[in-house]
């Protein structure tokens, strides 16, 4: 049932982050953006498995026995979000400076003064 | 444990990268300090081809960071392929180095230039070297992210628009390449390079894993690697990107960033995902064989469709434009195109030989496209920096008012137009050469593909010989005859041209090399026995 609960929310974020991506407010694309990336590090987690046992707990024993969860995949996505924050940072700095360039933060606008 | 060597290059650039954040209240002593790091960075990287000796032994060394075994620990590798690249990269990263120190402004330079152009370099040498997947990832972002700043550095009207397109486009690259790499983890079960390779030839012998997956997995990561070369169709963040950047940092992008996501096709296409075979795959107009490379042969046709859009996209987009910068960057677009050309004929040909010649076509071609773009970024800046414009209607006659500088920005045209005693020559003749030869031995398309190159060697010099014409001969205007071109600018674009008259006259050096390396990267034997061992093996590294 979680699996695909999750893999529901999944597309629907990434759906979300796709819808923001190609507005034309650049503040609503950098969050696309960062939806998109977040997504995917969701689907990583999602990639080690959901079904087995906690890996440090099951530790010795205690998992009763069963399969624990990879936390190879955990790991991967927290160098994943500290990379995504550093961008994410970096893109809302470049919007801002976008602004005062330019005095607009429509890409419409943005293009055509080009 | 003596293969400190392999991570050398990475530790050199670290140390200056974070030796010139700490001096930058400094100015003198952070430019020397940067200098220097620029130089220790290619003696180690000398350092490191010398070991590897792509001319002789061609050794593979794996470096298990942590002494972590290989499928479970990070692993840096560095083999004859590895070593080619950085080799030129290096000498490149020089030459731009020593151009900024009197290039960029001394406020720019203390701001940030110096530890942004290391750190650039840091990312570009994991790049080479990593031999597992989620770290190509890690370290691609590094690259990437000194490059969102450093393309945004002048930080006026065209440039904060042209550094948003880049960074929103590879942040979406990063989110689509995190997709591919826990998808191929999930599937495989691994992210080491040698291991995917292993497992990814024989799926019954590790768990019995589907392989078409991998097929899907791998194309959305040849789409992030297209997108870093600057591939068509995803070219349209190059020409802004390479404007809006000061030059020498184009001439970094052209000529050395851009290489790595070539250098990714070839490692993750041919050493990793090469010995795949899929049985049963068909799609619309295209035949895929059954059984031993049969994923190369479906990136075959998806390379050359690439490739030859991108030869005509960027020759035509380069005839067209106005100014130096936007020429040379839409002429990269196409010269792009050349370099994945042979890589293309390669992932289709039926023999070892027209194999190991295709891929070793493209990294000359890459070696040459480095070199000559990189001069010829260096010399649009050069130009800039004494004219105040690279408009051509602002340009003309530069022959008579710099004439050193017009004579390396002319040895640099005619070396990727492929003039006979230059380096671009033999890049050209090994592209027809490989067509050829796979033409004789009836592969579809090749013909196809000598055509392909044959416009794009056309359009080459039709737009060489109007930016000749219009900036470098003629009447000179007030402006180019008050021009006054600053020697130690001037000094770079002459050594670099002296270069690639170098590479040309020794060629055979050259070839050898990017035989070893094309030789390398077609070695899936090697490169796994390297990484993971021969046997069961414990302790540090292995030869």
């Amino acid at each position: 049932m979680t699996q695909f609960v999750l893999a529901g929310v999944l597309g629907l974020l990434f759906a979300l982050g796709t819808f923001l991506v190609l507005r034309r407010d650049i503040v609503r694309v950098v969050w696309g953006v960062t939806i998109i990336s977040q997504s995917a590090n969701v689907y990583l987690v999602t990639m080690g498995g959901l079904s087995g046992g906690v890996p440090i707990l099951s530790h010795g024993g205690h998992g009763g026995g069963h399969a624990v969860t990879d936390p190879l995949v955990q790991a991967l996505v927290l160098t994943a979000i500290v990379i995504g924050f550093g961008t994410t940072a970096f893109a809302l700095v470049l919007t801002y400076r976008v602004y005062e360039e330019h005095g607009t933060i429509d890409l419409l606008e943005l293009g055509e003064k080009a | 444990m003596s293969q400190q060597f392999v991570v050398a290059p990475l530790l050199v650039a670290l140390v200056t990268a974070i030796a010139t954040l700490l001096t930058r209240r400094f100015g003198r002593v952070q430019v020397i300090l940067s200098l220097l790091g620029g130089f220790g960075y290619l003696g180690a990287v000398a350092w490191l081809v010398s070991k590897v000796d792509p001319l002789g032994a061609s050794n593979i060394f794996s470096y298990q960071l942590a002494n972590w075994q290989a499928p479970f620990g990070i692993t840096i590798v560095a083999d004859s392929l590895s070593a080619f690249m950085l080799a030129f990269s290096a000498v490149i990263a020089f030459a731009a180095l020593v151009f900024s120190a009197s290039y960029v402004d001394s406020f720019g330079q203390q701001v940030s230039y110096h530890p942004l152009f290391h750190f650039m370099m840091v990312g570009v040498t994991g790049s080479f070297l990593t031999g597992d997947i989620f770290n190509l990832f890690v370290w691609f972002e590094v690259m990437l992210m000194s490059s969102y700043v450093l393309v945004v550095f002048y930080s006026g009207k065209e440039h904060t628009r042209a550094a948003l397109q880049y960074v929103v486009l590879n942040l979406v690259g990063s989110a689509v390449m995190l997709l591919a790499i826990g998808g191929l983890y999930s599937t495989t079960g691994t992210l080491n390079m040698a291991d995917l390779a292993r497992r990814v030839a024989n799926p019954a012998a590790y768990g019995d894993f589907a392989i078409a997956p991998v097929l899907g997995l791998s194309a959305l990561l040849f789409a992030v690697f297209a997108l870093k070369a600057g591939l068509a169709p995803f070219q349209f963040w190059v020409p802004s990107a390479y404007r809006a950047a000061p030059a020498p940092v184009s001439a970094m992008l052209a000529g050395v960033v851009k290489k790595v996501g070539i250098y990714a096709i070839i490692r993750v296409y041919f050493t990793v995902f090469g010995a795949a075979a899929i049985s049963g795959l068909s799609l619309p107009g295209m035949s895929v064989p059954d059984g031993g490379s049969a994923l190369l042969a479906f990136y075959g046709p998806i390379l050359f469709v690439m490739a030859s859009a991108s030869i005509i996209v960027g020759g035509l987009g380069a005839v067209a434009r106005d100014d130096i910068d936007g020429l040379l960057a839409y002429s990269s677009i196409g010269q792009v195109g050349f370099i994945v050309l042979p890589l293309a004929i390669a992932a289709t040909a039926p023999t070892e030989e027209i194999r190991v010649l295709g891929v070793a076509a493209g990294l000359v071609y890459a070696l040459n496209h480095g070199f000559a773009k990189g001069l010829l970024f260096l010399a649009s800046g050069a130009v800039y920096d004494a004219v105040g414009s690279e408009e051509f209607p602002d340009l003309g006659g530069l022959t008579e008012s710099a004439p050193w500088l017009s004579g390396g920005f002319f040895v640099g045209a005619l070396a990727l137009i492929g003039i006979p005693p230059l380096s671009g020559f033999f890049g050209k003749m090994l592209v027809f050469d490989a067509a050829g030869r796979a033409s004789a031995a009836g592969i579809d398309g090749s013909n196809a593909a000598l055509g392909v190159a044959l416009v794009g060697a056309i359009l080459t010099i039709a737009y060489f010989s109007r930016a000749w014409n219009r900036g470098f001969w003629g009447e000179p205007p007030l402006l180019v005859r008050n021009a006054d071109a600053k020697f130690s600018l001037v000094a770079v674009v002459v050594a670099l041209a002296l270069a690639i008259a170098l590479l040309g006259v020794g060629f055979d050096v050259v070839m050898q090399a990017a035989n070893a390396g094309a030789e390398a990267a077609l070695d899936r034997q090697g490169y796994i026995d390297a990484v993971l061992g021969a046997g069961e093996s414990s302790g540090g590294g292995h030869a």
